[in-house]
């Protein structure tokens, strides 16, 4: 009988498992670093052997997501066993910010209507963690998330049930509202928000003694709660990345498309449309929740001033860069608001622009509004639908 | 060699639309059946376009009641038709501009339970196995239809009398009783022509079809029963050969084009 070769692969993989066991059990220092190494090797070497064989994209998509979403998550994590303090918080923000953004571009991209209150759809899950960690100090930080993600999609469902009768510029209209009353219906709740000065984690985000071993590697404290804060967010990235992922591929996912597409053929194909405006708004509301929720876990704070309406207006940009109604873009969008911050400085460092290190934030701006409008006179599609109209169009100019 | 008209699958029954004061529709009643093509004619204005859109809901009748007698239901909104077997195609080929030809295919197969938001969410067998199988089916279907080597292009690159037979391979993904196909023959040659009277004759041994055309030499030979509006009003209702021959359809309508 011919071994095949998905057959073969699997049986490399087995084979680089033991051997990286091996090896990084005769590396390691400790018998924690050793065990999390070899898990590290064994989720590569397994995503690699599920990438690399063929057929399994069609017949057993979510296998290939997983594997793509574990692979990437296992590689980050593995990095941020390197990074230093500001890099792995820059990661966890970005991260924190990508999820917002693939709500969003699943909303706006994919079903095609305007959100410009996702800014205060994030607030809604960053208030909702904090009030929950407030009242129970001791419910583990998975719980805070869930309230969070429940809360978000709770107000999505009572702004999106009118907004279902509303389109284009009226549904914008909306969302901008609540974004603009987002602060003043803060402030009228001072006794659970905080009012103007906001709230505070009762206790900083910690790794659990049992996984101490893997986190406390002779660093400092700063090194190893940003690390351990940067887990945390790559790994509820991953999950609600592959979530999306499902969602995008599924019959809900193509019944977006088709609303954004032409609405009336929608309808003829039995799509019905009130639903699923709703569906892609709460969708969108819970992950904005859920990276708000993720914003005050890094923080250790939440401040209604985040949560400003021009927060808005830089999601919906961020995700224009990146690319709308993709899910790289989400990611690409993520990376653009970790970093910006960081690169605006040193530009202005570099070019001796500013003496006095307060121009930053004020450039910030501008720079950010320069991006958004190159973007669309160049790249309405953002980097990447630009990127996959250009490898698409490649492709199909090649002969087979 | 038509069949007998018994059981009609659509009915529209002395139905009256107004706008704003414009009448453009006059108590119209006429009705399809299985087995049938049935084209609606009429000059321009006659509100050929109205009763179309009455019988998918997309206008609301101000009088008469517009039946699905087969599937014992009346007055559907849109997004119910598709489940109550009754397909449409749009003027011209109103595709999904930015869904390959694959994915606009496997749309017209929406109707079919393949579970809710949480199953594609969490990715559940049972939804891609679904997909999987409609996938399939749509495939299937553009082969049938001669067009499955378009199956990952977009709308906008295929010619245009093959994106109107992607919009017919979309409307019968949901099995249909009945096939309404709003001026099919607009934009195609000679041959497509040829290739599409053929295609619809085929169709009518399982479905009644109701067609909207301007093109009389496509019409008169392929429909069993024409159906004559004019000024919002049925004037004549018969064969080919009858209306021919109707003095008020002559004088409303075909006396023109001589």
């Amino acid at each position: 009988m011919v071994v095949n070769s998905s057959q073969r692969r699997m049986s490399i993989t087995a084979m680089a498992v033991v051997l990286s066991a091996i090896a990084s059990f005769s590396f390691g220092s400790s018998t924690r670093v050793a065990v999390a190494l070899s898990a590290f090797l064994t989720l590569l070497a397994t995503g690699a052997a599920i990438f690399t064989t063929p057929g399994l994209r069609s017949s057993h998509p979510v296998v290939v997501r997983a594997a793509l979403t574990i692979t990437t998550v296992d590689v980050v994590l593995f990095a941020t066993y390197f990074f230093p303090a500001n890099t792995n918080t820059n990661l966890a923000t970005g991260a924190a910010m990508s999820i917002v953004l693939l709500g969003l571009s699943f909303l706006t991209g994919a079903s095609g209507q305007i959100s410009l209150g996702n800014g205060a759809f994030m607030g809604v899950g960053a208030f909702a963690m904090a009030i929950w960690a407030n009242h129970h100090a001791t419910s583990p930080i998975v719980v805070g998330l869930l309230v969070a993600i429940v809360s978000g999609a709770l107000v999505g469902l009572l702004l999106g049930l009118p907004a279902t009768r509303l389109r284009g510029p009226y549904l914008a209209g909306m969302t901008l509202a609540f974004a603009v009353a987002f602060a003043a219906i803060l402030s009228s709740f001072n006794s659970w928000t905080g009012g103007d000065s906001g709230l505070q984690l009762p206790t900083a985000a910690t790794p659990p003694h049992w996984l101490l071993g893997f986190f406390d590697s002779g660093t400092s404290l700063l090194t190893t709660n940003s690390m351990w804060l940067a887990d945390i967010a790559i790994v509820v990235t991953g999950v609600a990345f592959f979530f999306m992922a499902n969602l995008f591929a599924s019959r809900t996912g193509r019944a977006m498309r088709l609303i954004r597409d032409n609405d009336v053929a929608a309808e003829l194909v039995g799509v019905s449309l009130p639903r699923g405006r709703v569906v892609a708004f709460v969708v969108s509301s819970a992950y904005a929740a859920l990276g708000g929720a993720l914003s005050t876990l890094i923080d250790n704070a939440v401040s209604p001033s985040t949560y400003s309406f021009a927060l808005s207006i830089t999601i919906l940009s961020l995700i224009v860069i990146g690319g709308i109604g993709t899910i790289p873009g989400a990611l690409i969008g993520g990376i653009v608001y970790a970093y910006s911050n960081s690169v605006i400085t040193w530009i202005t460092n570099q070019t001796g622009l500013n003496p006095q290190g307060n121009l930053a934030s004020q450039l910030n701006g501008i720079i950010f509004g320069g991006l958004l409008i190159v973007t669309m006179l160049f790249a309405p599609l953002g980097i990447s639908g630009t990127a996959r109209h250009l490898w698409r169009t490649r492709r199909r100019r090649t002969p087979r | 060699m038509a069949p007998v008209p018994d059981s009609p699958i659509l009915a529209l029954e002395n139905v009256s639309v107004h706008f704003e004061g414009l009448k453009a529709l006059n108590d119209v009643s006429f009705s399809v059946s299985s087995g049938e093509i049935v084209g609606l004619i009429g000059p321009n204005g006659a509100g050929k376009t109205t009763a179309f859109n009455v019988a998918c809901g997309f206008v609301k009748p101000n009088g008469g009641r517009v039946r699905f007698p087969s599937a014992g239901r009346s007055n559907l909104k849109p997004s119910q038709l598709a489940r109550a077997g009754v397909a449409r195609t749009l003027q011209g080929v109103g595709l999904f501009p930015h869904c390959s030809v694959l994915e606009n295919v496997m749309a017209g197969g929406h109707v079919r339970r393949s579970g809710g938001f949480f199953t594609g969410f969490l990715s559940l067998p049972n939804g891609v196995r679904a997909e999987r199988g409609l996938r399939n089916d749509a495939l299937a279907m553009l082969d049938r239809l001669g067009v499955a080597e378009m199956a990952d292009r977009l709308p906008s690159a295929i010619p245009y009398g093959t994106a109107k037979k992607v919009a017919v391979a979309r409307a019968l993904m949901c099995d249909p009783t009945l096939l309404m196909l709003d001026e099919p023959a607009s934009g195609l040659d000679e041959a497509e022509l040829e290739e599409f009277a053929a295609l619809i004759l085929e169709l009518r041994v399982t479905m009644g079809v109701l067609l909207v055309e301007h093109d009389m030499e496509f019409v008169m030979p392929l429909v069993d029963r024409l159906v004559v509006l004019n000024f919002g009003e049925v004037i004549a209702m018969g064969t080919p050969g009858e209306v021919r021959e109707n003095d008020a359809v002559v004088a409303a309508y075909l006396g023109v084009d001589e």
